[in-house]
């Protein structure tokens, strides 16, 4: 826990205080965000012919950098919530302080994921309303936009919501000023043991949903790519176990530079251990270790036995236009592994060398994703159309710019509002051993009823989405099915909040 | 100012009548059982407004859709064969569609920035080099795949293989992902990346037949439905039977082609000339063996590649 001065009846960590230092940084970032949308602006009034992008087949890959960093935004994500159900289920001690640093990476990633694929579309307005109206499980967009951004977000949301619940309660007591908003979010929560316990229930049986669903997520994501058969390059079992591994990477490398940034200007030396570095770099080093094994298996099977486009792709990747991409990656990954082996085999963490660790594991993080996305369009035509090349445009560039100084902005405006690190004891210890309440019956059911609820309303949904009861390729029979489906997953994960934040009971008090 | 400036450029109320009429009367429903929504259609209309007549129009709306329907118990199956021996290479076939079907100018003005559409296009692939250089021309319309990977990664639905076996698509109902695009195994999609442009001089010959697709759909051959359809409906007009020799050079490549090397048809009717082709040993699919059973076959006696 934070050391707070208990003395002074003010909110911790700066919060509420809006200095020179955070004006200049928010007007650099809201002009680099301004400039997105001027960028965004040419690309609605023009269409798609302000990208870089090209037909496939006619010299040019038809999509880029914007699918490249949806694959980005989304893998970051993976740290956030992975960190905070590891702590939960593992009881790892030292992790607990950055476990909401961890899952507002999550939240702001995703929220950005959701951004640039709307900047990718053709025709986003109509994105918009044919994609809740009409969208079909048996592609595998349907996944990323309904179990990503629907549940996976919603999700978290819910996770973080209720794990801030007590400092809410903290700082709804010490605000001047819009004490109101964080009494909203304390819903009700008082500090008695009761809601320790049920507060400590839920987030255990939350942690053991959301690690399948992340698993589901970061795959469906690598499906997209991964079950297209004409495509040499993508088509490739791995692709969704390297997915998950590679989020995993990123995701945590960036944690450790997130955190480490956030040590050092609130001055939480003393609340965030060094141990806490070392615990990331070990789970970034064996991802890394994972990943490179996955990269070799491939390109071993590619070159000992692979069809001849296969190899045509993989000469390209490896030797041809994209070989200065593909080394640098790899050498950042080898890199990555030996700066966190080094400090796990000698047993001493290094903050600043953790920090180029997490650095340079993201470049490789970009550069393996638009290695990805680009070179299966450019060279792995299995007809013998000449071979493409694509480079970004300016709109491009500034659009995923301005997406993640708007990440940056949003967390940074959190980081001013609420405090980042728990500074409030909520956790069931020794000390605080927390109690069941007797009487919970009404609670039970009500839980129960959301839970079972959304799980059927989920099955329902998604069966009238996949045209079940219609002729193929008819539209659903109920429109707006993939919505019923989202809910559902909404409902779900809402049920432990349901239990959590339900008002006691009358009662004898506990 | 011309048609382009104005769609380039709309005003917000015109926006904002855009969202309300998508939300509201959404024009891009796939037209796979359209007796049934035309009725309900016609009895919700009648309803509001005169309830008394309601009752013999949806009964009349209704009967009229019935008596519409093909009344063969086997529908039809297009099909394309391609005899590579005889093509020459002319591009006759590529102009012919493009002019068929209202696609976009590719001149290097407007799109040949590797962003030019080409429902029929002509692969040239050359072998060797000079003097001993073998240069091969081959038109390479949608393979109209019978299992096809455009149509299985579309999230909303709007490309799909029709009760005649053309993959069609609804253009109004594309979100503009390009997802058809980087699955199709042959590239025979195309997106619009620009407002579609259609010189001054031009304009007097586009079809009437053919809607002209926005800026940000994807796009492709359609082995020119509207023209199978004109030829249906001419013979119910007259009460003629249709026979295969209605329908072998109808697509308007196979039309222009001077050296009849496309041949159209039905692959149903066992008897059609393209049947017969299909069956032809000389004839092979394109990358047969990601199955995804192309309805275009090639016929070639010499070898095509190593």
């Amino acid at each position: 826990m934070a050391r707070i001065d208990e003395t002074k009846n003010e909110l911790p960590l700066g919060i509420g205080k809006f200095g020179l230092g955070f004006m200049i940084s928010a007007a650099c970032l809201l002009s680099v965000i301004g400039f997105g949308i001027f960028a965004y602006y040419q690309q609605l009034t023009h269409g798609l012919i302000v990208t870089g992008l090209r037909t496939i087949g006619s010299g040019g890959a038809s999509w880029g950098l914007y699918v490249a960093f949806d694959v980005v935004f989304v893998g970051v994500s993976f740290a956030g919530i992975t960190i905070a159900s590891l702590i939960r289920l593992l009881g790892i001690k030292d992790l607990k302080p950055i476990a909401r640093i961890a899952e507002l990476l999550t939240i702001t990633s995703l929220l950005m994921g959701a951004l640039v694929i709307l900047a990718d579309l053709g025709r986003p307005l109509d994105g918009l309303l044919k994609l809740p109206r009409l969208a079909r499980p048996m592609s595998p967009f349907f996944g990323t936009f309904t179990m990503v951004i629907g549940g996976y977000l919603f999700a978290s949301m819910v996770y973080f919501y209720l794990a801030g619940r007590s400092d809410a309660f903290y700082c709804a007591a010490r605000a001047k000023r819009f004490a109101w908003v964080y009494r909203i979010w304390a819903s009700g929560f008082k500090g008695t043991p009761a809601e320790y316990r049920r507060h400590h229930d839920v987030s255990y049986w939350m942690s053991l949903f959301i690690l399948p669903l992340l698993v589901t997520a970061h795959s469906t994501l690598g499906f997209i790519f991964g079950i297209q058969a004409g495509r040499p390059g993508w088509f490739s079992t791995l692709q969704a176990p390297g997915f998950v591994v590679m989020a995993g990477i990123s995701g945590i490398g960036m944690l450790i530079v997130i955190t480490a940034i956030i040590r050092k200007t609130l001055h939480l030396e003393d609340t965030i251990s060094e141990h806490a570095f070392r615990w990331l770099g070990n789970f970034v080093w064996i991802l890394v270790l994972v990943y490179l094994y996955f990269i070799i298996a491939e390109e071993l099977t590619i070159s000992y036995a692979g069809g001849t486009k296969e190899r045509e792709y993989t000469n390209a990747l490896m030797f041809g236009p994209y070989a200065h991409l593909f080394w640098t990656a790899i050498g950042s990954l080898v890199l990555t592994f030996a700066i966190l082996f080094i400090q796990f085999a000698r047993g001493k963490v290094s903050i600043g060398w953790s920090v180029a660790a997490g650095l340079i594991v993201n470049v490789a993080a970009v550069l393996k994703r638009y290695l990805l996305v680009v070179p299966s369009q450019t060279h792995g035509m299995l007809i013998d159309y000449p071979p493409g090349k694509y480079s970004p445009s300016w709109v491009e560039i500034s659009v995923i710019l301005g997406l993640v100084a708007l990440a940056t902005f949003l967390y940074v405006l959190f980081v001013k509002v609420f405090p980042i690190v728990p500074v409030s004891e909520h956790e069931i210890s020794e000390t605080n051993p927390g109690v069941r309440s007797p009487r919970q019956g009404l609670r039970v059911a009500l839980t129960a009823f959301c839970l079972l609820g959304g799980i059927s309303l989920a099955v329902f949904g998604f069966a009238i989405s996949a045209r079940a009861f219609t002729k193929p390729y008819a539209d659903p029979i109920i429109p707006f099915s993939p919505v019923l489906f989202i809910v559902g997953l909404m409902m779900t994960f809402y049920s432990g909040a349901v239990y959590e934040t339900l008002p006691p009971e009358k009662g004898p008090p506990s | 100012m011309t048609m382009s400036e104005q769609t380039k450029s709309p005003a917000a109320a015109e926006i904002w009548d855009r969202i309300l009429k998508k939300i509201f009367s959404p024009e891009d429903e796939t037209p796979v059982d359209d007796s049934r929504r035309h009725a309900l259609r016609t009895i919700l209309g009648a309803a509001a407004g005169m309830a008394a007549m309601a009752v013999p129009l949806a009964a009349s709306a209704a009967a009229t859709d019935q008596a519409q329907a093909p009344e063969n118990a086997t529908p039809h199956k297009w099909g394309m064969a391609i005899d590579l021996d005889r093509c020459t290479g002319c591009g006759g076939c590529t102009v012919a569609c493009r002019t068929e079907n209202n696609v976009p100018t590719a001149d290097p003005a407007h799109g040949d920035d590797n962003r030019g559409i080409y429902w029929m296009d002509m692969l040239i692939s050359t072998k060797g080099s000079y003097p001993h250089l073998e240069t091969e021309m081959m038109p390479i319309p949608c393979m109209h795949c019978e299992d096809a990977p455009c149509v299985k990664v579309c999230p909303v639905g709007a490309t799909f293989i029709n009760e005649e076996g053309i993959v069609a698509q609804i253009w109004d109902r594309c979100i503009g992902c390009r997802y058809c695009q980087s699955a199709c195994p042959y590239s025979r999609r195309y997106f619009n990346w620009e407002t579609p442009e259609f010189p001054e001089s031009l304009r007097s010959t586009l079809n009437p037949d053919v809607a002209t697709r926005p800026r940000g759909v994807v796009e492709k051959c359609t082995f020119c439905h509207h023209r199978v359809r004109k030829t249906k409906e001419h013979a119910k007009a007259e009460a003629k039977t249709l026979t295969d020799a209605d329908f072998q050079y109808l697509p308007a490549c196979a039309q222009a082609c001077p050296a009849k090397a496309i041949t159209f048809g039905d692959l149903n009717d066992p008897e059609s000339e393209v049947s017969r082709l299909h069956e032809n040993p000389r004839a092979t699919r394109l990358l047969e063996e990601l199955g995804t059973k192309p309805k275009v076959v090639y016929l070639r006696e010499t070898k095509w590649r190593e």
